[in-house]
C-alpha cells in the first residue's frame, strides 16, 4: 500500500569493493579536506585495520593528524568533548570514523560539539535541531550490522545526566561510505552473525513498520536478498571476501533502507534489553525478531508474507497469515544455523538474562522511540508476554 | 455542485490576500485546539485514573510542550502532584517539546483524522528533548484523546482502540462536562 506522505533522503556517495580504503584520500581532496583525524578504537588499532588505512595514504598529499584510538564501546559526552578539543588542536578538517557504531557515533558528537560550538550536548537533543554544517566526514565500517555510514543518528551517553541522548538529523550523514571487505575480514564468527542478525532486524522491521515506504522497501528488500546468500556463509568462512562484502553492502542498503522507514518494537526489546542486561544489540534483535514478526502478523501479515520469498522460502500460493508463518519460519531456521555454527544465542536464558530483569526490561522497551513506528500497539503486558515467550 | 466549489476555491486561491487569511485562519486553529488540549490534559488529569498512573512516575516540576513551526502556537504543561497543569501559551522551558513542521501537519492530529503516531511516521512531527519523555508525554496524550473525541473517530487515533467501560464512559461524560468551564478559565486568565 501506498503511504499516504513519505520522505526519503540519504546524500552518503559509496565506495564498495576490494581495496575501496585506498580511494580515501582522493575523496578527501574532491572534499577539499587535507589532514584527517581517524576515530577508532583499540581492537581495530590491534586488529591491524588501522593500519589498512594509513597505508592509503603513503602516496597521498593528505596526510592523518592523529589516530584518537580511545572509543569506548557505549560513546560518551566525555569522549566527545576530549575529540572535538583535541580535533581542533591538531588542525584536522575532517574525520575518519573506522569501526561499529560507537567509533561514528563518537566521531558524530564531536562534529556536532565543533560545528555548533557547544559542549553542552544535552540542548541538542532531539530531531532536526542540529543545522549548521557539520565537517566532512569518511565513514569505514569494520562490522556489518548497525548501518551507521548511512543513517542519520547518533546516540551518545551523557555521563553526568546519566542518560542517553539521540540526536537525529540530516546534517548527521557521513559524506563518504567506504565498505571494504579486508575492513570485516578479522570479525569472529559470533559477531559476524550477531551484526548480520542486526542488520536483517533493520531491514524487516524497516519492510514492516508504519514509516515504509516504496523506496525504503526497494533498499530493505536488497538487503535480505544479501543476507540470504551471505549471512551464513560470512559466518562459516570469514576468509570469503565475496561473503564479506555482500553482507558489507546488505548492512549499508538496510542501513538506507531503515533510516528512512524507521524500525519498531524488536528495536524497542533490544535496546531495553541491552540498557538492562549488556546483551549485544545484535544478539537481542536476533533473538526478538521471530517472536515480534508473529506478534505483528495480525495486524500487517501481507507485508511479512511478502518477505517469505524473499528468504528463500515457499513460493507456493498460501493465505497472507500463513505466508507470514513462513517467513518467521525461515527467520528461525537461520537463527538455528547461526546457533550450529557461531554458538550465536537464540534465546534470552541462553544470553544471561534472568526472568527477575523482565519488569525492568519491558518498562524501558515501552520507552524506546522504536515503538512509536511498530504497526501494532505494544503496552508493558504485550513486552512482558513477549520477554517470557522469547526466554 | 462539487464543479462549482472546485471553480470558487480556485477563484479564492488566486486573490491576493488568500494566502496571508488562510494562515491566520490555521493559525488560529491551531491556537484554540492547542489551548482545549491544554485544559483537556487538566482536566483528564484530575479526572481519570488511567491518567494519574500514567504519569505517577514522571518527576514533579517536568514540563512538555506542543506547538507548530517555526512562530507557534505554543503551549507548556507541567507535572505537578498527581495532576498535569496547563500552564499557557509559548514555550516555558519545557523539557520535551512535540512540534508540527507546518499548520497542515496539526490540523488533521487537532481534527480527529489522524493520530500522533502516523504523524510522526510521515514526518510531520519532530521531537526536541528527551525521548524517554517523549514516549511517556505520547501514552499520556493517547489516554487524553480517547476522553476528548468520540468513538467514532478512534480509529483514526490509535492502533488499538481502547474498549470504554462504563466506568470510563462516567469519566468521560465528567471530562467532557468540566471541559468547557476550564477552557474558558484558562482563556480568560490569558
Amino acid at each position: 500500500m501506498l503511504p499516504k506522505y513519505y520522505q526519503f533522503y540519504c546524500p552518503v556517495k559509496i565506495l564498495s569493493g576490494y581495496q575501496a580504503v585506498s580511494n580515501i584520500p582522493f575523496e578527501m581532496r574532491l572534499l577539499g579536506c587535507k589532514r584527517a583525524m581517524i576515530v577508532t578504537d583499540k581492537g581495530i588499532v590491534g586488529a591491524g585495520l588501522t593500519d589498512i588505512v594509513k597505508a592509503a595514504f603513503a602516496d597521498s598529499d593528505c596526510e592523518i593528524g592523529l589516530i584518537f584510538d580511545e572509543v569506548p564501546p557505549d560513546s560518551s559526552n566525555r569522549i566527545v568533548n576530549k575529540l572535538a578539543k583535541l580535533f581542533e588542536r591538531q588542525k584536522c578538517d575532517c574525520f575518519i570514523a573506522i569501526g561499529g557504531g560507537s567509533a561514528m557515533d563518537t566521531a558524530k558528537g564531536a562534529n556536532i560539539v565543533i560545528s555548533e560550538g557547544t559542549d553542552d550536548l544535552l540542548k541538542l537533543q532531539g530531531a532536526e535541531i542540529i543545522t549548521k554544517d557539520l565537517k566532512p566526514m569518511i565513514a569505514v565500517p569494520t562490522t556489518s550490522g548497525t548501518g551507521s555510514e548511512v543513517t542519520k543518528v547518533a546516540v551518545i551517553y551523557n555521563e553526568e545526566a546519566n542518560c542517553k541522548m539521540s540526536f537525529v538529523a540530516d546534517k548527521l550523514y557521513v559524506d563518504v561510505a567506504v565498505l571494504d571487505p579486508a575492513m570485516t575480514a578479522t570479525m569472529p564468527p559470533k559477531i559476524t552473525a550477531a551484526t548480520g542478525m542486526d542488520a536483517l532486524t533493520h531491514a524487516m522491521e524497516g519492510f514492516t513498520c508504519l514509516q515504509k515506504n516504496p523506496i525504503s522497501d526497494c533498499f530493505n528488500k536488497a538487503a535480505i536478498e544479501l543476507i540470504r546468500r551471505y549471512l551464513v556463509r560470512a559466518t562459516e568462512n570469514g576468509k570469503d571476501e565475496e561473503a564479506r562484502l555482500g553482507m558489507a553492502n546488505a548492512a549499508l542498503l538496510a542501513g538506507i533502507g531503515f533510516s528512512n522507514s524507521m524500525v519498531g518494537l524488536v528495536h524497542s526489546l533490544a535496546h531495553a534489553t541491552g540498557g538492562v542486561a549488556h546483551v549485544p544489540h545484535g544478539v537481542a534483535n536476533g533473538i526478538f525478531l521471530p517472536w515480534v514478526l508473529e506478534y505483528n502478523s495480525d495486524k500487517v501479515p501481507e507485508y511479512i508474507a511478502e518477505l517469505s520469498g524473499v528468504l528463500g522460502g515457499s513460493i507456493d500460493y498460501l493465505e497472507a497469515k500463513d505466508q507470514a508463518s513462513v517467513t518467521v519460519s525461515l527467520v528461525r531456521n537461520l537463527l538455528s544455523r547461526l546457533n550450529q555454527i557461531s554458538g550465536l544465542p537464540i534465546r534470552l536464558r541462553d544470553a544471561g538474562i534472568t526472568e527477575d530483569m523482565f519488569p525492568a526490561i519491558a518498562k524501558l522497551a515501552i520507552n524506546d522511540g522504536s515503538l512509536v513506528y511498530n504497526p501494532k500497539e505494544a503496552t508493558y503486558d504485550d513486552a512482558l508476554m513477549l520477554l517470557k515467550k522469547a526466554f | 455542485m462539487e464543479c462549482a466549489l472546485h471553480k470558487s476555491l480556485i477563484l479564492l486561491r488566486g486573490l491576493p490576500f488568500y494566502p496571508a487569511i488562510q494562515a491566520k485562519a490555521k493559525y488560529a486553529l491551531l491556537d484554540v485546539s492547542l489551548a482545549f488540549l491544554g485544559a483537556a490534559f487538566e482536566v483528564v488529569s484530575q479526572k481519570v485514573p488511567e491518567l494519574k498512573n500514567e504519569i505517577a512516575d514522571w518527576a514533579d516540576g517536568r514540563k512538555f510542550a506542543l506547538g507548530v513551526l517555526p512562530k507557534g502556537p505554543y503551549i507548556t504543561l507541567e507535572k505537578r502532584g498527581d495532576a498535569v497543569y496547563y500552564l499557557g501559551k509559548g514555550l516555558q522551558s519545557p523539557d520535551v517539546t512535540f512540534l508540527f513542521k507546518n499548520f497542515d501537519a496539526g490540523v488533521p492530529v487537532f481534527a480527529g483524522l489522524k493520530s500522533s503516531h502516523q504523524a510522526m511516521a510521515e514526518a510531520k512531527i519532530l521531537i526536541q528533548g528527551n525521548l524517554v519523555y517523549a514516549m511517556e508525554v505520547n501514552r499520556a496524550l493517547a489516554i487524553v484523546l480517547a476522553y476528548l473525541f468520540p468513538v467514532t473517530v478512534f480509529k483514526h487515533l490509535f492502533k488499538a482502540p481502547p474498549k470504554l467501560g462504563l466506568a470510563m464512559l462516567i469519566n468521560k461524560a465528567k471530562v467532557q462536562g468540566a471541559l468547557t468551564p476550564t477552557f474558558i478559565k484558562h482563556m480568560i486568565h490569558a
